[in-house]
């Protein structure tokens, strides 16, 4: 580029400023929709990735496939004793468990809670976490030392060196007494390893369920040297499950339960069992997004800019009479083009600095923006952007026959081709923009729906204590003393709670009648006044009381009749006519049940999983593990204080966990909500870019029928005649955008809906609604400058080449 | 049939003032010929868009029968332009991406009066205009295919096809060779033996004798006035 191509490139920049401000604009904000979401996407996928070595590091997974079950699928932990007996038949295998339980530190009496992890002193040959001070490996070796990061030495610790220092701990509710051995540096954020605190794991051999096939108590890593190792080992897994787990799960148990090996790295966006794989849709959409974004950027630069071309058509003549070769001005055009992305790419930077924000606050993130990554990328971006977006104008432009531009008094834009390959960029660009839109419309409303759907219980005035299970002997005086405030309206103890706190526990039941194990149900164990206090639906029969003291089941034995209360779905899988057909019934044959009442489904889980079949026992004295929940009246907040305030009294050393029904709900809503947010914003950006698109083809268009305007003018045509005119004209390919986006969103769409078990309908009317709206949109965008062509007077406009 | 009272017209571009018409009385009868002459840029013309209605005056009315037109809003004279006029230019001004057929149809398609009924009926005026300018053969190409004499006679043809009380030209024959010149000018005298009133202007004296009568302007005012002895 030569002087003079800088001087009319800044002249035409400042002379058409808002085309530059599109252009430009444009650019940059496609630029920083790629930038933020690649920043996204690589978070998302950066999992575990800054371990060392984390290719050889391997995750057990127990994989279930029992018939017709809930809990199908394959879950990322396994039994406590696993790693032993696969160390009895492979005895060079390396691995290490990771057991997470509940950890406190208690400092003057009070209990404070901490990400906190058990782990095998062999831990160190699996993990190589960076050490600040002490050693990994000896640290682990004896069984009073405790290791923890940066973050808990600074909060405990302070400026005193932590090192040889004692803490007491809680852990898994026995209390101890820990020397600081060692301090690590924090995980980073990029890590579903959430623990700030180890200590050894302590031998378990004698405890019930350690070597019980098919509990899932903790996570088993292994690591081997090459992906081939793993996968020779892993194929020998099924045998090894066969011989070992015989006595739990029975005969050729692995094709019950079966174990594989996940790379760690891909841990974080598997799903677990039938959870839909989400995260995962949601990384990939939003990585389609971004790339799009970008090529939608792309096209509307060159867009633009072979409109432009035509208003530059005399210049490009005039040089080329002045002795410019073609490959001259193409490289000017492609200079230019890139000088363009180059300030857009200085531009985006800005953009997505202002814009992170937004996005952390509305995905539930914390990105920031690598600056000795982006800019370089960047920078090979601007160049590729560059020649990309100036390639085709620039071939364009210098392909002009000089002598004919310069004896016609038409500007050549690419002519009738020319205007078509716009409309058909418009056209890709609005399809996706209303695509988007539908599913923004989508989106929100199966959330809006999954808000306020029927749960089977009264969701609000709920306050679920998680801590409660963690007590023991402080339970009952707890229970009673929550009763005794005033706002307290009732209170109960389930073995699982609303937002899913608690135990999950599956059972068998044999249909009388009917060979095989017969369907497997969820069962959850409820104390006194439970149905009550959720307000559940009593469909058929009654709840459990204490005037019937066969309901309960606290010390009856597995062979006695124990009286169970179930739920709509059960009467189904049970094979009942109706839900009347059900109640007295006995069912379960060695163990049997017999049904006292039918309630309708209460919905605890996520809106994701399928609504299981219930059946709820009732052991109103004693509890193993048990969540309290309490139905208050009156504000959330007065109520928590005063539970809060009983529960500091009674039980100091134990930190209080506690929240509303509908916050533990919420955090199950929690990733559809972000993914919802993310997505709206991706909707207002493309409809934003769309626009840009939009907007460049109608001044294209105008500028170009200007004349042909005035004409018409001459001829009679009114400026209300003229802009129906042009409107039409530009709401054609908003129009036809509607055949790609409509079958685009419904396909989109009905796959993340099926993810749900209670899924809205695709009315046409989100459908409709999208392309209104898109209409709406493309008439204010092009409704000005349709007005300002109607009203120039015609004699102007003739004058006007 | 037209009546000028004192029309002024300025334009003010970068702070300079031009006045392109400086007060102009004018009569032109029903049925009259006249043709403007002047030198380049004394307001012929401002004076025949001012005609035209496509330029507003700055001051003074124009009366077209008994209305005064400078008292209409824009919609309605749309609507006088498309039932009273037609309108030839120097440079023709055909829609490009129209066909010859589908340009003069546009000298139609805005009449909200006559002329509305059935595309049939249009079609036949159209082919009507087309025959009596001689482009018959030519309705289906598009403007660049034609010559230019071709152009300026489809011109015609669309300032014609509705039949129009006044046609304005504007150097019709500024871009065409003796002979297409001629042929034009044969055609507008013929459309005013049939009736029309017709407004020419022209830098071509002999083109000016086909007009009845003649004015000269200078600097924005009209100086002469010459009738051809008939
Ligand atoms: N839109 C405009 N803005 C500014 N000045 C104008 C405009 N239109 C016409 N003028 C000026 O008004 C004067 C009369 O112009 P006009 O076009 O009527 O001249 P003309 O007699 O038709 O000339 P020619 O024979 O060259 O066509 C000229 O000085 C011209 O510069
Ligand atoms: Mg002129």
């Amino acid at each position: 580029m030569n002087r003079f191509a800088l001087l009319t490139l800044y002249r035409s920049l400042t002379r058409h400023r808002l085309y530059a401000l599109l252009n430009i604009g444009g650019l940059a904000l496609g630029l920083a929709v790629f930038l933020v979401l690649g920043l996204y996407v690589r978070f998302e996928t950066s999992y575990e990735k800054w371990l060392p070595h984390h290719q050889q590091i391997y995750l057990v997974q127990t994989d279930w496939h029992m018939e017709n079950s809930p809990f199908n699928g394959a879950y990322p932990n396994t039994m406590g004793g696993l790693l032993d007996e696969l160390k009895q038949d492979f005895p060079s295998l390396t691995g290490t468990r990771i057991e997470p339980v509940p950890f406190t530190v208690i400092r003057n009496g009070i209990g404070v809670s901490e990400d906190g992890a058990r782990v095998d002193s062999d831990f160190s040959k699996v993990f190589d976490l960076q050490m600040v001070q002490g050693s990994l490996a000896s640290a682990l070796a004896a069984p009073a030392n405790v290791l923890i990061d940066e973050t808990v030495a600074q909060k405990y610790f302070g400026a005193t060196n932590p090192v040889g220092q004692t803490m007491t701990l809680r852990v898994n509710g026995e209390q101890g007494s820990y020397r600081v051995a060692g301090v690590f540096k924090t995980l980073p954020k990029a890590t579903d390893l959430v623990f700030s605190i180890l200590v050894p794991l302590p031998p378990h051999a004698n405890e019930d369920n350690w070597h019980h096939w098919g509990s899932t108590s903790l996570y088993t890593y292994l690591r081997f040297a090459t992906p081939a190792a793993a996968h020779t080992f892993e194929a020998k897994l099924d045998d090894f499950a066969d011989r070992h787990g015989k006595a739990d799960i029975g005969e050729h148990a692995s094709k019950t339960l079966q174990l594989r090996l996940l790379p760690i790295a891909r841990r974080h966006l598997t799903p677990a069992g039938m959870q839909a794989a989400s995260a995962k849709q949601t990384v990939v959409t939003l990585g389609i997004v971004g790339t799009l974004a970008l090529l939608i950027a792309i096209v509307n630069y060159i867009n633009l800019a072979t409109a432009r071309a035509g208003l530059r058509a005399r210049e490009v003549a005039m040089r080329k009479v002045l002795g410019a070769s073609r490959a001259v001005l193409v490289r000017q055009f492609i200079g230019e083009a890139i000088l363009m992305a180059a300030i857009a790419g200085l531009i985006s930077l800005a953009m997505a600095e202002l814009g992170l924000p937004l996005v952390n606050a509305a995905g539930g993130l914390s990105l920031a923006i690598p600056y000795s990554l982006a800019v370089p990328a960047l920078a090979v971006l601007v160049v590729l952007v560059g020649i990309g977006a100036g390639f085709y104008p620039a071939v364009l432009l210098s392909r002009f026959p000089a002598a004919s531009v310069l004896s016609s008094s038409r500007a050549p834009g690419g002519g009738q081709a020319g205007s078509r390959a716009r409309e058909i960029l418009v056209i890709f660009q609005f399809a996706l923009a209303i695509a988007f839109v539908i599913g923004t419309l989508v989106l929100g409303a199966q959330i809006a729906h999954v808000r306020n759907a029927d749960l089977g219980f009264k969701r609000d005035g709920l306050i679920i204590v998680r801590s409660l299970a963690e007590t023991e002997s402080q339970r009952g005086k707890l229970m009673t003393a929550f009763e005794k405030l005033p706002m307290i309206r009732s209170v109960t103890l389930g073995g699982s709670n609303a937002g899913g706190s608690g135990n999950n526990n599956a059972d068998n039941v044999p249909l009388p009648g009917q060979p095989g194990p017969g369907p497997s149900l969820r069962w959850i164990s409820v104390g006194k006044a439970f149905f009550s206090t959720y307000g559940a639906h009593l469909i058929a029969g009654r709840v459990f009381d204490d005037e019937h003291g066969s309901d309960d089941s606290t010390h009856r034995g597995r062979n006695d009749t124990r009286n169970i209360v179930i739920n709509r779905q059960a009467v189904a899988v049970l094979g009942f006519a109706s839900p009347q057909a059900a109640v007295g019934q006995i069912v379960g044959k060695g163990n049997p049940r017999k049904i006292i009442g039918v309630i309708d489904d209460m919905r605890f889980f996520s809106p994701r999983v399928p609504m299981d079949a219930t059946y709820y026992l009732y052991s109103p004295r004693t509890q193993g593990f048990a969540v309290a929940t309490l139905r208050y009246s009156g504000d959330l907040r007065t109520a928590m204080a005063a539970v809060k305030r009983v529960w500091q009294q009674i039980a100091p050393e134990i930190p209080f966990d506690a929240a509303s029904a509908d916050q533990r709900l919420d955090e199950l809503y929690k990733a559809d909500d972000n993914a919802a947010h993310l997505f709206t914003i991706g909707a207002v950006l493309a409809v934003l870019i769309g626009c840009v698109g939009l907007w460049g083809l109608a001044s294209f268009n105008t500028a170009r029928r200007i004349k042909e305007i005035g004409i018409r003018k001459t001829l009679g045509a009114s400026s209300f005649d003229v802009v129906k005119l042009l409107v039409r004209q530009f709401l054609r390919p908003v129009l036809i955008a509607n055949l790609f986006a409509w079958p685009l969103a419904w396909l989109a769409l009905r796959r993340w809906l099926a993810g749900f078990d209670d899924a809205i309908t695709l009315s046409p009317l989100y459908f409709l609604a999208a392309t209104m709206l898109a209409l709406l949109i493309a008439v204010l965008t092009v409704i000005t400058q349709s007005l300002r062509a109607a009203r120039t007077a015609p004699a102007w406009a003739l004058r006007h080449e | 049939m037209i009546r000028l009272e004192n029309i002024r017209r300025s334009f003010i571009s970068d702070d300079v003032e031009t006045t392109a018409l400086a007060g102009i009385n004018l009569h032109v009868a029903s049925g009259e010929f006249l043709a403007i002459m002047g030198p380049s840029g004394c307001g012929k013309s401002t004076l025949l868009n001012t005609l035209g209605t496509v330029d507003r005056p700055t001051a003074g009315h124009y009366w077209f029968g008994d209305r005064d037109l400078a008292a209409l809003d824009e919609a309605r004279l749309a609507r006088f332009r498309a039932e009273m006029l037609g309108f030839v230019f120097q440079s023709f001004n055909l829609i490009d991406e129209l066909t010859i057929e589908e340009n003069i149809e546009l000298g139609l398609v805005y009449r909200k009066d006559r002329h509305r009924d059935g595309r049939g009926d249009r079609k036949t005026r159209v082919a009507e205009a087309m025959d009596r300018v001689g482009i018959s053969h030519r309705a289906r190409h598009f403007p660049h295919q034609l010559s230019g004499g071709q152009q300026q006679r489809a011109a015609i043809a669309r300032a014609v096809v509705g039949d129009p009380r006044l046609i304005l030209a504007d150097e019709p024959t500024g871009n065409l060779d003796t002979e297409n010149g001629t042929q034009v000018m044969d055609i507008l005298t013929s459309l005013n033996a049939e009736g029309a009133t017709i407004v020419m202007v022209t830098h071509s004296p002999s083109h000016a004798d086909y007009a009845a009568r003649r004015i000269d302007m200078l600097d924005g005012s009209i100086v002469a006035s010459v009738s051809r002895a008939i």
